[in-house]
Formats: structure tokens, sequence, C-alpha cells
């Protein structure tokens, strides 16, 4: 369970971790500040060990790497964009009460 | 099936579950949480309690990592990452507790199911909040993102005023929305937002009996529409923000039709000894009928099932007997 699978991206890294991945990424903006994120974090981390190799999560402190979190215009956080091919496919914004299905709901449909 | 019989298995580590677990682990019950997420529930999203008796002024994480440290210290289990899909009364009176991947059997389980935001219900309010652009439940996550914006804030309870004041400190300007003129909200609060409100320069503006009914813009939230609930007149208010205060409800769903619950979805229990319509299931906290929705309460809740159990495990024809004052639980 404390193993980490999920990427910490920054702006530098964002084009190759992201955008040039061969599989889907779903990225989470996260600050320290949020109570509901650290709540997603262990999620998070179980769905990339149950979908590994077929799905990458990583995350974006959007205290610190602001030049991302602008230009994808979060005002909202935990804020969860799925890219498959570069592009952004879905949005998933904020802890439901049924998160960990709801999530799995909506990446399920764009993995091979 | 489950391999371990557990003596208690409380479905939900915030403060009812964990005080539940502290008195049930410190009578040697063999005593397992279920949290779906990790130990906290809404408390991990306060920065500011002031009204724990004894504790001058802590924050959500570190009183929640503190009750769960001294649980653990005593024996009981966390699992977190576990949501509870069903229950089920077996023949021999033990309760399974359905999980997605096990199945755990217990002779008691407590419902510590804790409560999630309420939402307005307002044309315009899920799809902003969807996108992630301009609606919000949570001030201490979403504030900066408003630096030296215009936000409205909704509602008359103690978060509301708390998230309201927090809000000003990053917000160009607040408008605080409330559909009463009066605040349900601790008056040691309605006074810090009024001192706040009434000082020259404030970016705070507090507007009484008034309520949204949509939030409107193109892409992201530009204004709500408000209705003055004495003249009924009617605005369009700009904003580029709305942070919404109005109350929970009980994190319920997957018991109906398992668990007698209100016509809201709390869980109906007779007050005194939290006792639910399925024997041996207790209910404690912000999910059941009447619960006071306080830090508090939660935790005597908990306190509550965790020694009324005691009766139930002496004789479970208790669970049955009326509340009358010649039965009294007594303590450990």
């Amino acid at each position: 369970m404390a193993e980490e699978r999920l990427v910490e991206v920054t702006d530098n890294s964002f084009e190759t971790e992201v955008l040039q991945s061969d599989v889907p990424v779903l990225v989470d903006y996260w600050a320290p500040w949020c109570g509901p994120c650290k709540m997603a974090a262990p999620v998070l981390e179980r769905i990339a060990g149950e979908y590994e190799g077929r799905l990458k999560i990583c995350k974006v402190n959007v205290d610190e790497e602001r030049d991302v979190a602008s230009k994808h215009r979060i005002m909202s956080i935990p804020t969860m964009f799925l890219f498959k091919d570069g592009e952004v496919v879905d949005q998933i914004v904020g802890v439901t009460p049924n998160f960990e299905n709801d999530l799995k709901r909506r990446i399920e449909p764009h993995l091979e | 099936m489950a391999d371990t019989l557990y003596d208690v298995v409380i479905i939900g580590a915030g403060p009812a579950g964990l005080a539940c677990a502290l008195y049930t682990a410190r009578n040697r019950l063999k005593t397992l949480i279920l949290e779906k997420m990790i130990p906290g529930g809404q408390i991990y999203n306060t920065d500011r309690i002031e009204n724990y008796p004894g504790i001058g002024r802590v924050d959500g994480p570190t009183l929640i990592d503190q009750m769960q440290k001294q649980v653990e210290s005593f024996g009981a289990e966390i699992h977190p990452g576990c949501e509870v899909t069903s229950l089920e009364k077996l023949k021999d009176g033990n309760v399974a507790v359905l999980c997605d991947r096990h199945t755990h059997t217990a002779r008691a389980v407590v419902l510590a199911l804790g409560s999630h935001y309420r939402q307005l219900r307002v044309p315009g309010e899920e799809e902003f909040r969807s996108a992630g652009a301009g609606v919000s439940y949570c001030g201490t996550c979403d504030a900066p993102f408003f630096r030296g914006k215009d936000v409205v804030s909704v509602g008359g309870g103690n978060t509301a005023i708390e998230e309201t004041l927090h809000l000003a400190k990053y917000a160009r300007k607040v408008t605080l929305i409330h559909r009463r003129d009066e605040f349900r909200a601790d008056k040691v609060l309605v006074e810090e937002l009024k001192a706040e409100a009434a000082k020259p320069d404030s970016n705070l503006l507090i507007m009484c009996d008034s309520i949204i009914t949509a939030i409107q813009g193109q892409g992201r939230v530009q204004s709500v529409r408000l209705k003055n609930v004495k003249s009924s007149q009617e605005q369009d208010y700009p904003c580029d923000g709305v942070f919404v205060f109005v109350g929970m409800v009980p994190n319920t769903s997957f018991l109906k039709g398992v668990i007698q619950l209100t016509e809201h979805g709390f869980i109906r229990v007779d007050c005194a000894y939290l006792r639910t319509s399925m024997p041996g299931v207790f209910a404690a906290g912000d999910c059941r009928v009447g619960a006071a929705m306080q830090l508090v309460t939660a935790v005597a809740d908990g306190v509550n099932a965790a020694i009324t159990m005691k009766q139930y495990f002496r004789d479970p024809q208790w669970w049955h007997m009326p509340v009358n004052d010649e039965i009294q639980p007594s303590g450990w």
C-alpha cells in the first residue's frame, strides 16, 4: 500500500509524461491544503495498481506547478483530467461519496 | 466468506467511528474499522475547530491523526480504502458486512457513515461544478483560485460563516447570501462576521432574505440570479465563483431497503441507545436521525453505541425492548 505509484509531474515534465504517454493518463491536480485531495490520494494509488500497464496516474501540485494549472483553468481541487493521445477526454471534479467506483466508471471506457 | 469473526465492525473512520473504536478496543473487543477513503470524514476538511471542549483550537487533520493513533494503540484495526456495499443479518445472529473485495462478519456493527455536502439544486450548479468552472463546496480547497476575484457564498450555519471569513482573505469581494435574516451559526462566529463586514474597507457583504435561483455564465460562472424572498425582486449579480455551504446529507444510499431510513436518508434509531431496524446494528454521528452534526455529538454517539452494545451482547432480546428508565445500559 505504501508503494508510490503516482508520478509527480511538473510544468517541465508535463509534455513527456502526459501528452506523449503511450497509455491514457489520469492527471490529478491537488494541493497540500486540500483535505479532499488527501482523501483521494489512496484511492488513486489503488486504481493505479489495479490498472497497471493500461493507465498512468500523475499528480500536479497546483501550488508549485502554476503554468500547467492555469493552462487547464483549475478553479476547484481535486480536479482530474483524463488524457488520451495528448487530448483531454474526460474531466472529474471533486470527491464524490462513491468516489472509487465513480472514477472507475469514467476511466474504463477509455482503456484498451 | 470471512475467516475472522469480529466483535464489532465499525463502518466509517470519522470522529464517531474512531470514538466508538476507542471504547470497544479498550474493552478488548476485537474491533475493525472499515473506511472507504482515509480516516477523518468531514472534520478532516476543517482547519479551525474551537468548540471541542478542553482543546483550545485545533485543525481537523491534527485531531484525527491523534484519534487514529490512540485507537490503534489499543489494538483496533483500520482498513482504509474499503467500501461497504451492503449488510446482511445472518441466521446465527451475526451481521455480514459486504465490501467490494471481502465480507467481514461481526457480532455487532456500528454505522458511522458521516455525511457529505448538500447541493443547492438550482440550474447551472451541477454543470459548473462538474466542469470545475466556479462552483465549489470547499472554501479551504478553492479560495486560493479566486484571489482578486468576486465570489458569493451561500448558507447560514457555522461552516458558511467560517468559510466566508476564509474566502475574504483571498477574494476581492465576498457576498454571503442567506435565505433568512438570522443566522443559525454560533453567535461568536456571527459577531465576527458582522464585525468584519462593518469595517470601512471591508470586502465582505452580507445579503439576507435572499436565495440563488440560478447560476449563470458562458463556460464559467459569471453571475447568479438572486431573488429577495420578501420583496420577490430578482437581479443578476455578477461573480466569478459560488461557494455553497447549505448543510449536509447522510452517506446512506447503499442502505436503502436494508435498514430503515427517513425520507431524507437518515438512519432511523431510537435516540437513546442508537439501535437501528437491524438487530446488532447501531448508527452513530451525522448519519442518524436527529444528529446535531457536530464533532462532539458524533464522538458522543460513538461512545454511546459502544456502551449500549454491551447490553446487546449480554442479551440479544434487549434489542426489542422499549426505551424506558428501567433499562439502563451500564458503562464498562
